[in-house]
């Protein structure tokens, strides 16, 4: 079996793997650099830069931790920036590796489908190729969007791709939308020094999570001096000499260094040649796929933020694992019923399944169970104590059908709640087993156990 | 203990009214209860608040809670400094450690406050 992947990101190129380990025979073509948006212009280099940024803050704080300290501290955005581009190429190493232990063949280039059975690669440094397979798997993925509203120049007016490359901290960063990249952009900057106002057109940040979670979320932000302008449209940004000014339509001006548009993302489906494959596309220019993430063209598969769902790396590694194993004969599908999701603000977010407002809308009888890090010995000696955890689970089953946590390391600790969805284990579960002293997933625990109004260290209700 | 010029709401707040402003803090005991406060959210003004609702929230280093309105009115001053150094809470709860100041828009509403000796005697029932 032969099968031509187009794009290495986290989708394509965890694919290529999978299917080499099951015996196909796998070019992989990329017009960029192995790692996709996610390793080299999304997920690893903004918690790169989110790392400096913690350091720097954690500074902040030395002399409440015992540590005397003489001098100054500055973030020197040079260096956070090639540390940044190290953590990037070591684990594009990483994977050229793999591929090369693999036996996968990877064509550096634009790939572009001739016909429903070959792709014709228009190589970096070497003729055009054309690439022959039985089964292909379109991993295209996402760029951050752009509206005639919000003139990119890259330079005044930029999208979160740039924003991993300022040579200098701005003054002042005024950030339009309030979401996951908006919000984690948010912390690092002003972590890092800058003035920085956010603009939302939703009533709340990160609007997609629980309630409680945005609202804390909010408090974190302010205590950042972050301002969250909510409920406000961006009309116009122009770029002025005294830097960029943001027309909203409450009638106000505001003035910034540099503006951040962080309002969504458009799926790469342009010059791919779709046409000439017979792939259709969706309303959003994003490829349609059934269960199995075949295309219209049952040997074209999609997988990934191309195919217009969830944009998360981790559903597009999942799903490339499902297209490859069912390219060699298996019949799976995809489920997206448990997905855990991080959020990197500072404090960290994560969650799985159903937000306490979903559980509501669908009528569901529901009980909830919540409890505060600050409660813990482990996050008072960490120095890390803001933050919740809380559990959404059905009365009569006791089953967990959604948990939440913000606070410290909630992107690790959400999987614990995974697992036991996954596996459709009850908040007794976790209540009934024993946690470590002295952790931060004692908090798991005693929200579990709050679900049953039975939590140790939480005064009398 | 606690001074005998100011009204008290059960929910552990006073209030210092002088005309139409009426001055809000949280009293000695509740302070006493969160322990060390580490931070304040303190409301923006012009915020119209609700006798009995949420003005402000505390996190101390145990707890995470309400500052409840002991009357309804629009917020006209914040405590900036507390947003520095919460900690004067704990050390002047009826001093320089005041929360907010509200215009009051129903004098009646304090009527329903206790005084003093009520609230020690409150407090005391609370202790049991």
């Amino acid at each position: 079996m032969k099968i031509a992947i187009l794009g290495a990101g986290p989708g394509g190129y965890v694919a290529a793997i999978k299917a080499a380990q099951l015996g196909a025979e796998v070019t992989i073509i990329e017009s960029t650099e192995v790692g996709g948006t996610c390793l080299n212009w999304g997920c690893i280099p903004t918690k790169t830069l989110l790392a400096s940024a913690e350091v720097y803050a954690k500074t902040k704080e030395l002399d409440s931790f015992g540590i005397d300290m003489s001098g100054s501290i500055s973030p020197n955005m040079q260096k956070i920036l090639e540390r940044k581009n190290k953590v990037i190429s070591t684990q594009v190493k990483g994977i050229r590796g793999l591929f090369k232990s693999w036996g996968v063949t990877l064509k550096e280039g634009r790939g572009t489908f001739i016909s429903p059975g070959e792709i014709k690669v228009q190589m970096k440094d070497a003729p055009e190729e054309t690439v022959t397979a039985d089964a292909f798997i379109i991993a295209t993925g996402s760029r951050p969007a752009q509206i005639p509203a919000f003139p990119f120049d890259g330079k005044n007016i930029i999208s979160s791709t740039e924003a991993l490359e300022l040579k200098e901290i701005p003054k002042s960063l005024l950030i339009v939308g309030a979401g996951v990249i908006g919000c984690e952009f948010a912390c690092i900057y002003s972590e890092l020094g800058s003035e920085v106002t956010i603009v939302e057109l939703m009533p709340r940040a990160v609007s997609t999570e629980d309630e409680a979670v945005s609202k804390l979320l909010e408090k974190e932000l302010k205590k950042k001096k972050v301002k969250l302008i909510t409920e406000i449209k961006v009309e116009k940004v122009e770029v002025k000499d005294d830097g960029v000014h943001v027309f909203l339509s409450n009638g106000k001006e505001l003035v910034a260094e540099k503006v951040l548009v962080s309002i969504g993302r458009a799926f790469n489906t342009n010059g791919i040649g779709l046409e000439n494959a017979g792939v259709s596309m969706g309303p959003r220019k994003e490829i349609p796929v059934n269960e199995k993430l075949q295309t219209n063209v049952p040997h074209i598969y999609a997988i990934g933020d191309v195919t217009g769902g969830i944009l998360l790396a981790h559903i597009a590694s999942k799903q490339g694992i499902i297209a490859a194993e069912n390219i060699m004969g298996a019949d799976k599908k995809f489920d997206s019923s448990v997905v855990p999701a991080a959020i990197f603000t500072s404090p960290e977010i994560g969650s799985v399944g159903l937000r306490e407002h979903q559980a509501k809308e669908k009528g569901l009888d529901y009980k909830t169970g919540e409890f505060q890090f600050r409660a813990l010995g482990k996050a008072h000696a960490m120095g890390e104590i803001s933050g919740f955890i809380k559990i959404i689970a059905e009365k009569s089953s006791d089953k967990i059908l959604g948990a939440h946590i913000i606070g410290p390391h909630a992107s690790d600790l959400i999987h614990e709640f995974a697992v036991a969805m996954h596996g459709g284990l009850k908040v007794k579960d976790i209540a009934e087993t024993i946690h470590a002293h002295p952790t931060l997933s004692e908090g798991l625990m005693e929200a579990a156990e709050d679900v049953h109004g039975a939590a140790i260290h939480m005064p009398k209700k | 203990m606690n001074p005998e010029d100011l009204k008290y709401h059960k929910e552990h707040t006073w209030v210092k009214v002088s005309g139409k402003k009426a001055t809000v803090g949280i009293t000695d005991y509740a302070q006493d209860a969160l322990g060390d406060i580490v931070y304040i959210d303190l409301p923006e003004p012009e915020t119209a608040v609700e006798a009995n609702s949420e003005l402000a929230e505390i996190e101390s280093t145990k707890a995470t809670s309400s500052v409840i309105s002991p009357v309804s009115g629009t917020v006209i001053e914040v405590n900036e400094n507390l947003s520095e150094s919460p900690e004067i809470i704990n050390e002047e709860p009826y001093g320089k450690g005041w929360v907010a100041v509200l215009e009051i828009e129903d004098a009646a509403e304090l009527d329903e406050l206790m005084d003093s000796t009520d609230y020690e005697k409150y407090v005391e029932e609370e202790a049991k």
